[in-house]
């Protein structure tokens, strides 16, 4: 019995206190923290629920809610249209197929941070790709990063680039399941191109593409190194999502306040996997 | 058949578009990093030059190779060793029954959910108290627990596909668990180990958050914190140092991506489809 137990703990508690200490531990904290007043200089005090009092009435937070939500939604739709063409392109036969593979996890493999300088260069007002091309076709040029519109576009744009392998990559483990001798039965009894795909692949891949837009909503949702590169959430806070109010919070030492927005934005992420998981069952039924 | 020709043209334009997509600002990034000025599409002169490059390597305040030399230590024992504390509990978990698997696996795993913002606070305080801030455990302790939940997912996956009687003739043979384990199992799930650390080098090489918040200077600071940081000397950024030491830093990235694609995509797929 005490081996058995002694064998356990070699194999388990590494894991366990990790996760314990480390990412247990300081969600735990985070909700506690949330309750109490922490700023530099003054004492520590217990304030009940009076950060989420100072929450609600806040505009800023209001702004980075609907922002955040918006960014995640918009993004994670365009995400699978592109996700899906890159996924079926990827799972074509050809002789180079391995390569493109490859290319296509270029944009998700290297760091987001760097990805976002590369936009953040693209989109510059006065010497930006973006708006040299746009005047080579005879278009003003946008300001992409100084308007709340332009902002949310450009950074939506970044995001669809840096993510869409991943969710190309999903996509395809789906395709790769589709038995071909069902496609080719009903190539036979005359289905078209595209009646196959949207009567056949789509409702046969659709449970791997809900857990792909379940894992990207968790994602984008969180969105922070991005952002915090291409505009700092600007202008005026227009393009603060709720991880980077919270983080300027924390950096400026009110870890009260900065733990209720953290509170918050895990609250809004829950929902949206209640949301997914109703959606996914229902749809099974 | 006029089919066949549609799909092949559809096939053709596909591949153009992902090619273009994924490699077009790529390709912009590289040719910032070897021009003389970033503006240069203005004035129409194109100057091709390698004083970026030399100068993020040979000027020592600009800091680039310490935060390339942190970001590879950081990264390669953080995989490393969450990879290793992965299988071991991967190992029991898809060998040994115990009371509360189920539970340990949904609570570790509903862990991976929360947005890092909800620990991180917390973290800078926690070692700020332990005064760790600024060094390479600052870093490496919470990358561990946080790539943890993905390393155990992808690597269940891989051990519960091997027969377990392998396991039952090796322990007649007089074996203990942990030799079953380090000298027949992980032989036989050896990519599996090696898709799984692949991906935790990325994701703790790719990481911004904690390490933005959890380092101050060159001591520990990792590359994508350090890229973040160029400053220019009259609040112009020094675009042609940030996309040099861009260029670097993706160096070893894509060598892996385009080396390992398929282990990487293996590695993505199991934690993601079951």
């Amino acid at each position: 019995m005490s081996k058995a137990l002694k064998e356990r703990a070699l194999f388990l508690l590494p894991l366990v206190s990790f996760v314990a200490l480390l990412l247990l531990l300081p969600v735990v904290g985070t909700f506690w923290n949330s309750l109490w007043q922490d700023v530099p200089f003054i004492a520590r005090r217990f304030v009940a629920f009076s950060n989420y009092v100072q929450l609600i009435k806040d505009p800023q937070v209001w702004q980075s809610t609907l922002f955040t939500i918006l960014f995640a939604v918009v993004s994670v739709c365009l995400e699978m249209v592109f996700g899906m063409v890159t996924a079926l392109v990827l799972n074509t036969r050809t002789r180079m197929r391995g390569l493109l593979r490859g290319i296509a996890l270029i944009p998700w493999a290297i760091p987001s941070v760097i990805g976002a300088r590369v936009w953040q260069l693209i989109y510059r007002y006065d010497y930006g790709i973006a708006n040299i091309m746009l005047s080579q076709i005879g278009i003003e040029p946008v300001n992409w990063l100084g308007t709340p519109v332009g902002a949310f576009v450009a950074l939506v744009l970044a995001d669809v680039w840096r993510t869409t392998p991943f969710v190309a990559i999903i996509l395809l483990a789906g395709l790769q399941t589709l038995p071909d001798d069902i496609l080719q039965q009903a190539q036979i009894d005359g289905a078209g191109l595209f009646q196959r795909f949207f009567r056949i692949t789509i409702p046969m891949i659709r449970p791997i593409m809900i857990v792909a837009v379940l894992f990207r909503t968790i994602d984008a949702l969180r969105v922070f190194d991005l952002i915090y590169i291409i505009t700092g959430g600007g202008p005026g806070g227009t393009t603060a999502p709720l991880s980077m109010y919270g983080y300027k919070f924390f950096l400026n030492g009110d870890f009260g306040y900065g733990s209720a927005v953290s509170v918050l934005l895990f609250i809004i992420a829950l929902l949206f996997v209640a949301l997914y998981v109703k959606v996914g069952r229902l749809r099974a039924e | 058949m006029k089919e066949q020709q549609k799909k092949r043209l559809l096939e053709l334009t596909g591949i153009c578009f992902v090619l273009g997509f994924c490699l077009l600002p790529f390709i912009w990034m590289v040719i910032i990093s070897l021009s003389e000025r970033p503006d240069f599409l203005l004035h129409n002169e194109f100057a091709l030059t390698l004083a970026n490059f030399i100068d993020i390597v040979t000027i020592q305040n600009l800091h680039f190779l310490d935060y390339l030399k942190n970001s590879m230590v950081i990264a390669s024992i953080s995989a490393l060793l969450s990879t290793l504390i992965g299988a071991l509990a991967a190992y029991a978990i898809s060998r040994i029954s115990f009371r509360g698997k189920t539970l340990l696996i949904v609570s570790v795993l509903g862990l991976s959910m929360f947005p890092q913002i909800c620990i991180v606070g917390y973290l800078y305080k926690m070692m700020t108290g332990l005064e760790m801030i600024n060094t390479h455990g600052a870093l490496i302790l919470p990358y561990i627990a946080w790539s943890l939940p993905l390393s155990l997912w992808i690597q269940m996956s891989y051990f519960s596909r091997i027969p377990k009687e392998l396991d039952k003739a090796a322990q007649v043979d007089g074996a203990s668990r942990l030799q079953t384990l380090f000298r027949i199992i992980l032989p036989i799930a050896a990519p599996g180990f090696l898709s799984t650390m692949l991906l935790l080098l990325m994701f703790s090489f790719n990481e911004f958050l904690f390490a933005l918040m959890l380092t101050s200077d060159h001591a520990a600071r990792t590359v994508p914190v350090g890229i973040s940081l160029f400053q220019g000397l009259h609040g112009e950024l020094p675009w042609g140092y940030i996309m040099a030491a861009s260029v670097i830093s993706c160096i070893p990235v894509i060598l892996i991506a385009i080396i390992f694609q398929r282990r990487i995509i293996q590695g993505l797929t199991q934690g993601a489809v079951k």
